[in-house]
């Protein structure tokens, strides 16, 4: 049914968009366009993202009263450049009792997954490669493969560090995964749409989702905060109990595109977020992208802040909360915003 | 207090009964002639410290567990059978606790050659 | 099917080389069994061919978080066994010194224990400027900032500087401050709250079975301090209280540890103002030799991880055999029992309220 609904709600725009762009249908062009724009695309939020991981690790030395990465590059601003070059240096090392496909397969589809992700989100009115009716869907859709790909991971290598951060990926998910889900439900019920440029220009004039249901953004804040396996939800990759959960076993370049792709996950999150709740593009004087990628940072400026002030939960406790905290709220939100906007 | 070896589970049990509820510490001195197991028992409510002092003969050093009073025993009394040979009679033999030797010789006692060419239990 | 799984001996939270198999169902712990004995390098043994005090540095090496406390049980015991009084000052001095050395353990425990926890440093590195501000202070009075080998029989090495009082006044108000704010920080947190509160209870009377000690055993309601019941040094003329809770949770171990830096801060205190005039200088170390009075000594330490107890028989120059009785030893061999039934990740927060030294463990 999923297939479907993904070549239904791609294709058909594609098509209608690209003729309505070139007057030709020729899917040969059309392709090369994409996979330039997608080219480009990921180039712009590698950097970001990159950008974000220095930020991170800056801020998060300050907090700890440290100087944090001083020494290659201006302000150490090179220095995850430094430790991705390093990793890729080295030897991949595949264990012996592990599934040798599916090791190789894991990374393929965690890279692919941000990919795709890129791919579907607006960055600014121009700036887009697809305007889909149901984008919104389709991004949770794709969300949802993410811990899949973990398990996959988790499994793969044969560690039993692994294993065990496999079940937690599959409990969380059953614990943070549906509120998340309403909480968009009523995004869309809000902004008449599933389409994510008509869910931010429903925001104009200052009345951002995040004034309206500020139930919803909570919920969603902590929601992604689990999905992007940030403290203090990072039971996947738990250093301290998991010693690095199913990245275990991981080593070289393998762990190099993993550790990329936490940035990539933070940064793409609070994309999200500030497309959903916080008017995305729209903003006076600056272009629409600057004002996007200010309003990621600042959120993804709140998630590294409270990576450094909180511990991290336990699974059944996460369980708990999302059943008896997070699930009513999101309901709770759906039910004020029904009221608010259908009404 | 000296006591004899027999009789050391129930005078264990009979002064936890009396009060002295905590077990401080089980070592023992290797004296070469003989050898002396010593139990450090404390009653909690006023910090008195008592000793039981049990003499044993090295070719035939053995001592009944008391860790059905004391759990605290378990590991003091794996650590006196791995290092002065002491057996343990009464209680699961567990594997060693701190060491792998290959038995012949308990380190802690005087005989140990320090310069003997040990082998671990591994045979590394 | 329980899956069996090997923690360590090379694992973040392990607190040095530390192996323990547990068998998890999903991720309850059913059994735990430590292995223990990768630092076993036989120090009891070692000290039997050595002069009585060349040992020190040994004993300092035993637990490396709080140095001078194993050190001063040593000292302390050799002084029993040779019949050798400690200078009047010198017992002051020393008591300073090791509730300083108290207070940096304690500190070291703090940002550790949030390590474990998952608070990934922010507390460690807080702490762990506190704690160099008392290494500095240390520094001051024993001229070492780690490993200090600073008592002699009968004193301490180097006596207090001039301005040691009022540096260590200020560092001691700047403390209480800081703690006040740490205490918020943790303790306003939900979920920290929620991982501490009713983990890894200990009844009394299972606390007093296993026969863990020091501030986990005073977490479960037992008052048995050394400092209070076999007073030692000045201990007996000043003014501080057992602190002890009767929860025996996690939290209840880490608000004794924390309340414990605040009586160590008043008996420093009170300390400095009483401490007398006079001679604190110990004996050199090349002037040993006289023979030993008593034949066999047994000395209690509170240390900041628990009672160390040394027991000594003396040969004349050398320990005939020394048996030390490490807090550690103990409380981890108490471990199984508090993680039995929790889940894999309260295992660490367990550990880390036992504050455990592994070379202490060993030996």
């Amino acid at each position: 049914m999923i297939d479907s609904l993904i070549i239904y709600s791609v294709l058909s725009p594609i098509a209608s968009w690209w003729q309505a762009w070139t007057g030709s249908g020729s899917v040969l062009l059309y392709s090369a366009a994409i996979i330039i724009y997608a080219i480009a695309v990921m180039i712009m939020i590698s950097i970001f993202a990159y950008i974000f991981g220095w930020v991170e690790r800056k801020v998060i030395a300050k907090i700890h009263h440290r100087h944090g990465p001083t020494y290659v590059g201006k302000y150490g601003i090179l220095q995850n450049l430094a430790d991705i070059i390093k990793l890729l240096a080295k030897e991949n090392i595949t264990p012996a009792n592990s599934d040798r496909l599916l090791v190789k397969l894991a990374p393929i589809l965690l890279l692919a997954i941000p990919t795709f992700l890129i791919l579907l989100l607006p960055l600014s009115q121009s700036l887009q490669a697809t305007n889909l009716g149901l984008g919104l869907l389709i991004i949770f859709v794709i969300i949802a493969f993410l811990p899949l790909a973990v398990f996959i991971a988790g499994f793969a290598t044969g560690n039993k560090f692994a294993d065990i951060s496999a079940q937690r990926s599959v409990l969380m998910l059953v614990s943070y995964e549906l509120p998340m889900v309403i909480v968009v439900a009523a995004i869309a019920l809000a902004a008449g749409s599933f389409n994510l440029a008509s869910i931010i220009s429903a925001q104009a004039g200052f009345t951002y989702f995040a004034i309206a249901m500020p139930i919803g953004l909570f919920v969603f804040f902590v929601a992604m905060l689990a999905e992007m396996e940030r403290p203090p939800f990072d039971l996947r990759e738990a250093d301290s109990e998991l010693i690095a959960g199913w990245l275990t076993d991981f080593s070289g370049p393998y762990y190099a595109i993993a550790l990329f792709i936490d940035y990539t996950k933070v940064f793409l999150g609070s994309l999200l977020i500030a497309m959903l709740f916080l008017g995305g593009w729209l903003g006076p004087v600056l272009p629409g992208v600057v004002w996007l990628i200010l309003k990621a940072f600042i959120i993804a400026l709140f998630v590294i802040i409270i990576r450094a002030a909180t511990v991290r939960m336990r699974i059944d406790r996460i369980l708990r909360f999302g059943w008896t905290w997070l699930l009513p709220l999101s309901l709770l939100n759906l039910i004020l915003v029904y009221i608010l906007f259908a009404i | 207090m000296k006591i004899d070896r027999n009789e050391l589970m129930h005078i264990v049990r009979s002064m936890k009964g009396a009060g002295y509820d905590y077990l401080v510490k089980i070592t023992a001195v290797d004296y070469e002639r003989s050898m002396t197991a010593i139990y450090f028992l404390r009653e909690m409510k006023s910090g008195k410290d008592e000793t039981l002092e049990i003499e044993l003969d090295p070719r035939d050093a053995w001592l009944p567990t008391v860790i059905d009073t004391f759990p605290a025993a378990d590991w003091y009394e794996r650590e006196l059978s791995e290092m002065f040979g002491i057996q343990i009679r009464g209680r699961i033999a567990k594997r060693l606790l701190l060491e792998k030797w290959d038995g012949t010789e308990p380190p802690f006692r005087k005989s140990f050659k320090w310069n003997s060419d040990y082998k671990t239990a591994d045979g590394e | 099917m329980p899956t069996r799984i090997n923690i360590g001996p090379v694992h973040p939270s392990t607190h040095g080389v530390l192996r323990l198999v547990a068998d998890v169902e999903g991720d309850t712990i059913t059994n735990l069994e430590p292995h223990i004995g990768f630092l076993h390098r036989g120090v009891e043994k070692l000290v039997e061919t050595r002069m009585y005090m060349q040992s020190p540095p040994y004993m300092e090496k035993l637990d490396y978080v709080a140095p001078l406390a194993m050190d001063d049980a040593y000292v302390a015991t050799v002084e029993a066994a040779l019949g050798i009084e400690v200078k009047e000052r010198a017992m002051y001095v020393r008591l300073i010194q090791l509730e300083l050395q108290r207070i940096a353990s304690h500190l070291f425990f703090t940002g550790a224990l949030c390590n474990d926890m998952g608070l990934m440093f922010t507390m460690f590195m807080w702490c762990f400027e506190d704690r160099d501000r008392v290494l500095d202070l240390l520094a001051q009075t024993t001229g070492q900032r780690m490993f200090y080998v600073s008592m002699r029989l009968g004193g301490v090495t180097l006596d207090l500087p001039p301005d040691f009082a009022d540096n260590c006044n200020e560092f001691l108000d700047y403390m209480e401050k800081r703690l006040g704010a740490y205490e918020n920080f943790m303790e306003k947190n939900p979920v920290f709250m929620e991982r501490m509160k009713g983990v890894g209870v200990l009844t009394s009377q299972e606390a007093k079975d296993l026969g863990v000690t020091g501030p986990v055993l005073r977490a479960s309601g037992v008052p048995y301090d050394v400092r209070k019941a076999k007073p030692y040094y000045v201990y007996d003329k000043l003014h501080f209280e057992v602190q002890t809770d009767n929860r025996g949770d996690n939290l209840a171990r880490y608000r004794v540890r924390i309340m414990e830096i605040r009586e160590s801060a008043r008996l420093i205190r009170e300390a400095l103002r009483q401490i007398p005039e006079g001679d604190a200088k110990g004996m050199p170390v090349k002037l040993i030799g006289p023979a030993a009075k008593n034949r066999t000594v047994t000395v209690s330490r509170e240390c900041p991880r628990g009672e160390a107890m040394m027991y000594m028989v003396a040969d004349p120059q050398k320990p005939y055999r020394l048996s030390i009785r490490s807090p550690n030893f103990v409380n981890l061999s108490a471990l199984p029992h508090m993680a039995k039934g929790h889940r894999l990740g309260d295992l660490f927060a367990i550990m880390g309220t036992l504050d455990l030294v592994m070379a202490c463990v060993d030996r």
